[in-house]
């Protein structure tokens, strides 16, 4: 066809009709609400993210240190990554998925595949157009981070934001965007083609998110082989797992991050490359499919029906008045119950229901490997289990709502049934009530799946039995307000847009928000609707911190389902609304009328919250307290920070506790003394912000101190010489804690009806603090400033404690009262205990000095060995051997390797998870229930042991030593205490959990240190990112090393003498006077110095890779050569081994035995050498330092499966 | 009785569906004729509650049915011109499933309602097979079930007969016949047949007016005498068309017999007298120019009032 100047129609021929497809609906998508409604939110997003709230983990937090730009190609990368995974792919399954089936709801199928136009040129043209308005969409919010970044002023995001370069937003959308959407688009599409089924093409985006965040890009223990790692990489489509595991995990300085591009690997290009096969390939089929069904050449199944009414003479029928019909309405019960029939009838022939069940059971399955610290196996209980998969069933019910509602709600619509529907007598309210109840069915079916598969779970791990309570607890009550107010909400978007296509994009743009503001720590318990990660579950203490806020949130919500469901049945239109009347309505008197007529049903949710906003404001973490902490510092911080103070010598205390009502009274008296070098005229104290009727003496006489925002500063009648004493009494009452959080926070202290624990050191919970707390006050991006910088010779000065307050030794007396059913532990030996008049009343006594307190209230079994206890919860009994074999190891080895246990008793009490950690106080450790007490311990993983062994050892690192007040003097405990467990764990357990140990704290170190601000030991004090690890996990590898280069013999003798100068010296020690003694037992001074200045005055670390290596048959043995390059920093002797068979195998067979030959090479930074082993058997692999002797990064790719030389010279496959 | 009063349906456009349409349907077959797009649809989807009018009021039986929609349902049997159903179910589980949503009752039970009402419409074989494998004229047999059943004091059908064949045509108008005894039946259509057949009265709307409100007899008397026809040849005919009223053109044999209006009397040379049909009056009425001008009132022309006479009202 030609048109009459003879130039070629464009429409003509194949291509020309494919462009005409792709014409049309590209158009349409330009118009449609749904793409903008994308833009906006990616405009939204981009906005926000502008601020620098999300960039990589690198770069120094410093002033004029350089910082991660979020404009860098590696931040753009993972940015986009995420947005394309999270927003883009629900976006893209609308889009694309519904692309063909609103052609066949709009019937225009038949005269479509009439015309000269092929199945194959609709698809594609309809698939190409999907592609291309998502590729505009793309290039839309390119534009935009573009000029939010780089054209709109910056304040205090200046740092951030680095200079323009198109390539940094051009690469990442080429090489992870675009081969996504070619993917995402053309799978729904598929997905959509194929089956014509709405729902089932949001099983793409869902499958994405679940397996994604709850799997692929969190699950990375220290134990996963390398190759088992690059099979999941390479698995995870998205390209997250691999950008986070090549390049972000392990810190490559902010330098490298700003400037480099994103190196590929052939992983990753192929991977690419796969999912642009995958999205063409399923359009292609999908062009298959429909060519074969379009043209009906298929024959008829076995079974279908005959296609014609039988030739029969029929009968003459009798008159309709015969059958005596009558007309009327259904009742509303009867109404619903059909509709909710009719619905559940089509639900069931829905493949949705057996393709997401299946996704919850797998995700469920999931919990069998979830690990908890130190990438030990969980211990799942019913609780756990619990209030764990809450998020993913909410994500994946709320997303299934969503989908499932809207298409239930079309479905008359769509089915062309509407007008009939609609004309039936049966009531607004009773239909909308049958099918939120049919689908509610859905809800329940994956519920009731994921309970069966919590079910399998605990069967399969063998040790916890089945409770249905947690689960009816959790999910019951506080889920099902959840879902009720969301599907009212879908229900009313649907009412409101009149269409399915504004019904998801309401949807998909709430929940998208929502995430958002969740990952940016804005939300709180008054907008928290999904209370998404604000509960947690303690097998102890069942909801009870912030139990007020929980209800009042569950109340609210339900008010707004009401509230939704009642905006819904107003605004359904089974009537399609005249334009012109409709503007009348919108007038403000009927909109005003309107909304009266709605009051009632926001009276509930309006109500409740408020409620929580208030008690969000005045509670623990709101408004009211920031301002309170904020006027501690703003009026103490110049003039009492660092100022001197006395210590405690005595602390004699009488606690009563009332925990139904979480309040506390203390009354005691401290004794102070003065231990510094200087005269003190005052005597500050920190009070709590929770405190009432508060009172003061001063040695025995009233007082009345002067007070400054809770920073109580006494001034004795005569100053405090050194050596001095004087005594403070107080008197006190509250409620701790003292308001709900944010949140759902946890909280280390408590008073609450299943327990209390409280410390004397943290903060004044239940007893002044004496001095200032600098920490207190400081919000990190208000007023916290760059960490003070300390002169190198500062650690020669006579320093005090790194805890004012606890200088010296002291003695304590604590006489505790509680209800009956509570235990009590508390510092010291118990000297009596009684029980009267429904309440217990224990006196205690430290029966050596002590550097700490604390009180800990519990309902515990109690398991003893030679001079330990482990109080526990009868429902955790797992890992009670465990732990007193540590202690009981603790005592023995530390004791005889450091200094005797000066205390009668170690104990060891647990507590409810409401905070995860372990404290070592002196004679009394606590210990939450879920970092070791429901873990299941294996050699490679052993959370219960290692964590015990750690808080033991704090018994002498810092309980017996007390760091000095500076740089690295935590180092001297964390460390300490890692770097003993090292040792105890060798002791009594044996080599391989010792080199499981190292490993994992040297994972833990590699993958969140940063690089830029890391500083060296010495200098390290804990305010800056990353510090903790280098304390905790650096400082105790690093000290494991010294041990080495030094001798057992040695290195022991050495911290006896270390312990002796300090135990009760008034100079407390940092690391360069540790050191100091260390050196005086070196065998060798310079090994020794050359060692310290790397690993203690420097931040060396290196990394190892292997290449070349091979294995090569010679003269009746093996030879084994490769080149070993030392890619990181430092200079370190390193063994390597040639290895055959399995080290640690659990069962022992000729075929597993482990076979060596090792070498040992020195490479400094950079340098790389060849190395010869020559071994007697058959080597399989090449292991560098494979007893974990020496720190460094990436370990899994410092090991290599080994390839033997054939005689041509060439190298076999493995 | 449904008295409709100046019901007036604006589209966004604009365009106007219904230009204030005055009209009085009494108890029996009353049929709705007019071409396409003329408003019949709105009109019915008005009554059935589905569409909100711009202004207007209608009442049946002196109960306003505008406002309050839902006081109609109940009393309701309505056959959409475009319709479906859930494709999964068969045939008897939907009707089942509207019966129940409907609220109907009968003696012998729902299910054995369903059979007789299949029966009735001649989907007894292919009660059990999901709807999505029916043919077109299966769902509208269905359809009509649906619409039957009950026992509804007014019931709407707007182009029933679509997709139906001659015989299944006239098994429908015995039904609806049954049923117009002694209550309301609102047909609409534009198969002029239908209504000769079924409707002792009818109207007839174009662009949204009433342009008449009459009977068969009445519309048919109107233009007794006026009606003509003879063959011509295809080249003839463009000519014919300019200069006479043509009122039909069927090819037979290659040539063309045309009936024409003459009102003056005065046929194309060798056309004869013939007896006029409804449809003849229907064409007539239905002529551009001659059926548009002068509309007063409820929009029923001079022109249409000279050509057809006075309409007869019937007694209620």
């Amino acid at each position: 066809m030609s048109s009459a100047s003879g130039a070629r129609d464009p429409r003509a021929g194949s291509l020309g009709r494919l462009f005409e497809v792709f014409q049309r609906e590209f158009i349409h998508n330009l118009r449609r609400p749904l793409f903008w409604m994308l833009i906006l939110l990616l405009g939204l997003l981009s906005w926000e993210l502008s601020g620098g709230h999300a960039s990589i983990s690198s770069g120094d937090a410093r002033v004029g240190g350089t910082k991660a730009w979020i404009t860098s190609e590696y931040a753009i990368s993972q940015l986009m990554i995420l947005m394309i995974s999270i927003i883009y792919s629900f976006f893209v399954s609308v889009g694309a998925g519904m692309s063909l089936i609103r052609d066949g709801d709009q019937k225009v199928g038949e005269l479509l595949h009439a015309t000269r136009l092929t199945p194959g040129e609709y698809v594609w043209g309809k698939y190409l157009a999907v592609l291309a308005s998502f590729v505009w969409v793309l290039l839309m919010h390119l534009g935009l981070a573009m000029l939010f970044n780089h054209v709109i002023p910056h304040g205090e995001n200046r740092d951030v934001i680095g200079p323009f370069v198109l390539g940094n937003y051009l690469r990442p959308a080429l090489i992870f965007a675009l081969p996504m959407l070619v993917c995402a688009v053309g799978v729904s599409f598929a997905i959509s083609g194929l089956t014509r089924q709405p729902v089932l093409v949001f099983a793409l985006p869902l499958a994405i998110l679940l397996f994604g965040a709850f799997f692929f890009w969190e699950w990375s223990p220290a134990w996963l082989s390398l190759a088992v790692n690059r099979v999941l990489q390479f698995a995870d489509l998205t390209g997250l797992r691999w950008i986070n595991e090549t390049w972000l995990n392990v810190d490559k300085g902010v330098d490298f991050y700003n400037h480099q591009r994103v190196g590929l690997d052939a992983l990753i290009v192929a991977q690419r490359i796969l999912c642009v096969i995958v999205g063409l390939g399923a359009v292609g089929f999908t062009g298959l499919r429909f060519a074969i069904q379009l043209r009906g050449s298929r024959g008829p199944r076995r079974g279908d029906a005959a296609a014609t009414a039988p030739d029969l003479i029929r009968p003459e029928p009798a008159l309709l008045g015969e059958l005596s019909m009558r007309s009327g309405a259904p009742g509303f019960w009867a109404g619903a119950i059909e509709v909710a029939r009719g619905e559940f009838r089509e639900l069931l022939k829905h493949p949705g229901i057996y393709l997401f069940v299946p996704m919850i059971l797998i995700q469920v399955f999931g919990s069998i490997v979830d690990t908890g610290a130190f990438d030990t196996p969980l211990l799942n209980t019913p609780g756990i289990l619990a209030v764990k998969n809450m998020n993913t069933l909410t994500l994946l019910i709320c997303m299934l709502i969503l989908f499932y509602t809207v298409e239930s709600l079309q479905r008359e619509r769509s089915s062309g049934l509407a007008p009939i529907h609609y004309a039936t007598p049966l009531q607004t309210t009773s239909m909308l009530l049958g099918k939120c109840a049919a689908n509610t069915l859905l809800g329940l079916a994956v519920v009731l799946a994921a309970l069966g598969g919590c079910a399998i779970v605990l069967l399969v791990q063998g040790k916890v039995p089945f409770d249905p309570g947690p689960f009816a607890l959790a999910w019951g009550l506080l889920l099902v307000p959840t879902f009720l107010v969301w599907t009212a909400f879908v229900c009313a978007s649907f009412a409101a847009t009149g269409n399915r296509y504004g019904a998801y994009v309401l949807g998909i743009g709430a929940m998208a928000l929502t995430g958002f503001y969740q990952m940016r720590g804005k939300m709180s318990w008054t907008f928290n609707w999904d209370i998404w990660s604000a509960v947690r579950w303690s097998d102890i203490s069942v909801f009870e911190l912030d139990r007020s806020a929980l209800v009042l949130n569950r109340l609210m919500v339900l008010g707004l389902a009401a509230l939704f469901l009642a905006l819904t049945v107003r605004l359904f239109a089974r009537r399609e609304a005249d334009a012109t009347r409709l503007v009348h309505s919108l007038r403000p008197r009927a909109l005003g009328r309107a909304a009266l007529a709605m009051a009632p049903f926001a009276i509930v949710p309006l109500g409740c919250g408020l409620a929580l906003a208030f008690l969000v404001h005045g509670g623990r973490e709101g408004e009211t307290t920031k301002k309170l902490q904020r006027d501690y510092w703003k009026k103490n911080v110049e003039t009492w920070k660092g100022a001197k103070c006395p210590s405690l010598a005595a602390a004699d205390l009488d606690l009563e506790f009332d925990p139904r009502a979480s309040q506390l009274r203390s009354k005691g008296e401290y004794t102070l003394v003065n231990r510094t070098a200087d005269t003190l005229l005052q005597v500050p104290v920190t009070g709590g912000l929770h405190w009432k009727k508060v009172s003061w003496t001063m040695d025995g006489a009233p007082a009345r101190p002067e007070e400054r925002a809770r920073l109580y500063v006494f001034a004795p009648p005569h100053p405090l010489a050194p050596g001095d004493r004087m005594r403070i009494g107080f008197s006190l009452e509250g409620r701790y804690p003292d308001g709900v959080s944010k949140n759902g926070a946890g909280t280390m202290e408590y008073v609450l009806p299943s327990g209390v624990v409280l410390t004397g050191f943290s903060g004044p919970a239940f007893a002044p603090i004496v001095g200032y707390m600098p920490d207190v006050g400081v919000e990190p991006d208000k007023n916290k400033t760059d960490p003070h910088e300390y002169p190198d010779d500062y650690w020669r000065r006579v320093l005090p404690a790194a805890l004012p307050m606890f200088d010296g030794w002291c003695d304590t007396h604590i006489r505790i009262i509680g209800p009956a059913e509570l235990q009590h532990n508390a510092t010291g030996v118990m000297v009596s205990e009684k029980v009267e008049n429904g309440r217990r009343i224990t006196e205690w006594r430290s029966d050596s000095p002590v550097r700490a307190f604390n009180v800990v209230l519990g309902r515990w079994k109690v398991k003893r060995g030679d001079g330990v206890a482990v109080y526990y919860d009868a429902r955790h009994p797992y890992n009670v051997d465990e732990m007193l074999e540590a202690l009981v190891a603790a005592r023995r080895w530390y004791g005889e390797w450091f200094a005797p246990y000066p205390w009668k008793e170690l104990k060891l009490s647990e507590f409810p998870g409401l905070a995860s950690y372990a404290q070592g106080s002196p004679t009394n450790i606590t210990f939450s229930e879920n970092i070791g007490f429901l873990t299941r311990s294996e050699p490679k993983a052993n959370a219960a042991f290692w964590i015990t062994a750690h808080e033991a050892a704090h018994q002498w690192w810092p309980c017996m030593v007390m760091p000095g007040e500076g740089p690295g003097g935590e180092v001297l405990s964390e460390g300490m205490a890692h770097f003993s467990t090292i040792l105890l764990t060798e002791q009594a357990r044996g080599l391989e959990q010792r080199i499981a140990f190292c490993k994992e704290i040297e994972h833990r170190y590699g993958n969140t240190r940063q690089r830029d601000s890391e500083r060296p030991l010495v200098k390290v004090d804990g305010s800056l990112p990353g510090d903790q690890r280098i304390i905790y996990d650096r400082g105790g590898y690093a000290f494991w090393m010294l041990y080495q280069l030094m001798g057992r013999e040695s290195n022991l003798a050495a911290h006896r003498e270390y312990l002796r100068t300090f135990r009760a010296s008034v100079d407390h020690p940092l690391i360069e006077d540790y050191l100091a003694v260390m050196r005086h037992h070196a065998p060798d001074t310079t090994a020794f110095d050359g060692f310290v200045k790397q690993w203690f005055f420097g931040t060396v670390v290196p990394q190892y890779l292997i290449a070349d290596a091979e294995r090569v048959r010679t003269e009746g043995a093996w030879e084994v050569r490769a080149r070993l390059k030392n890619v990181g920093t430092g200079v370190m002797p390193i063994e390597i081994a040639a290895t055959r068979g399995e080290r640690f195998p659990k069962r022992r067979t000729k075929e597993n035995a482990w076979r060596h030959a090792r070498a040992m090479l020195t490479l400094g930074a950079g340098e790389e050498k060849a190395v010869t082993i020559r071994c007697a058997f058959e080597p399989e692999k090449l292991i560098v330092d494979p007893d974990a002797r020496v720190l460094m990064l990436e370990r899994q790719k410092a090991e290599i499966k080994l390839r033997l030389k054939r005689e041509d010279g060439r190298l076999a496959s493995r | 009785m449904i008295q409709i009063r100046s019901l007036v349906k604006v589209y966004p456009g604009p365009v106007t569906a219904l230009q204030g349409v005055d009209l009085d349907v009494p108890v029996g077959m009353f049929g709705l004729l007019g071409p396409n797009g003329a408003g019949k649809t709105t009109l019915m989807r008005i009554l059935a509650g589905l569409l909100e009018p711009t202004s207007g009021t209608a009442t049946l039986d002196g109960e306003d049915i505008l406002s309050r929609p839902e006081r109609v349902r109940a009393r309701l049997g309505y056959l959409p011109q475009e319709f479906g159903f859930y494709p999964h179910l068969s045939g008897q589980q939907m009707l089942i499933h509207l019966l129940r949503l409907k609220g109907v009752e009968a003696p012998g039970g729902l299910k054995r309602l369903a059979s007789e009402l299949l029966e009735r419409v001649n989907l007894s074989f292919a009660a059990k097979r999901a709807v999505k494998s029916y043919s077109g004229g299966m769902r509208q047999r269905l359809g009509i079930a649906q619409a039957l059943a009950g026992n509804p004091r007014l019931v709407i059908v707007d182009e029933p007969t679509a997709g139906l064949d001659p015989e299944e045509r006239l098994h429908f108008y015995h039904l609806l016949a049954e049923l117009a005894e002694d209550r309301i039946v609102l047909l609409s259509t534009h198969i002029v047949e239908d209504v000769a057949v079924l409707c002792p009265q009818f109207a007839v709307i174009r662009a949204g007016r009433l342009l008449a409100k009459t009977t068969p007899r009445a519309a048919r008397q109107a233009i007794e005498g006026a009606i003509f026809e003879g063959t011509v040849s295809p080249s003839e005919l463009p000519d014919l068309r300019r200069t006479r009223s043509v009122t039909q053109a069927i090819l037979v044999e290659g040539c063309h017999r045309v009936r024409v209006y003459e009102p003056g009397g005065v046929p194309p040379p060798g056309f004869e007298r013939v007896t006029a049909t409804l449809e003849d009056a229907y064409l007539v009425l239905m002529r551009p120019g001659q059926g548009a001008a002068g509309f007063e009132g409820n929009g029923e022309p001079e022109a249409a009032k000279r050509r057809l006479g006075d309409p007869v009202r019937i007694p209620e």
